[in-house]
């Protein structure tokens, strides 16, 4: 979670963060967070088990070749071995997609990057959609 | 399935338990921005 890494500019900007996943909490204990207690992160962890959320906020599935295509799969998976990380046990859907928003303050959404493929965009352009929404 | 919102859009509703099942929500965070991070699989 680089944005865990970067609080302190999210903090400057008085600005939260809602992180929402679909896979079993237990599952995401042992790998996402990975002994990290989730009471200590400074924004909750939201669990969407049946998608709805997801599907309301538009957010597709990948196609296969989107996937298993994507050299930069075969390169995040490459260095995670080289820097001795272990295989994990994958989550219930691998296509399923997700997406950065960043909410002005006002309620309506400022930015939108629903995903097309595994990208993900850099935290610069999200602190930057932020700080954009508290001036417009 | 909707298409996802765009810019100018109103927020589509959030409000979702957490690890502990307690539920956050957009509501709960009025006058503030807030990145909404949806991700992929765990793992």
């Amino acid at each position: 979670m680089k944005v865990r890494d970067r609080w302190e500019r999210w903090e400057a900007l008085d600005a939260a963060a809602l992180f929402v996943v679909f896979d079993d909490p237990d599952l995401i204990r042992r790998t996402m967070l990975d002994g990290i207690d989730p009471e200590a992160l400074p924004f909750p962890v939201l669990v969407d088990r049946d998608r709805r959320t997801y599907d309301a906020w538009g957010l597709a599935r990948a196609r296969r070749r989107d996937i298993w295509l994507d050299p930069n799969v075969y390169k995040v998976y490459w260095r995670l071995l080289r820097a001795g990380d272990k295989l994990r046990p994958g989550g219930t859907d691998v296509y399923q997609l997700g997406g950065d928003f960043v909410i002005a303050p006002d309620g309506a959404i400022a930015y939108a990057r629903p995903q097309q493929r595994d990208d993900r965009p850099p935290v610069g352009e999200l602190l930057n959609a932020a700080k954009a929404s508290r001036s417009s | 399935m909707p298409s996802a919102p765009q810019p100018g859009d109103p927020a589509p509703e959030l409000a979702l338990p957490d690890l502990s099942g307690e539920t956050h929500g957009l509501a709960d965070l009025p006058g503030r921005p807030v990145l909404v991070s949806f991700l992929r699989h765990a793992g």
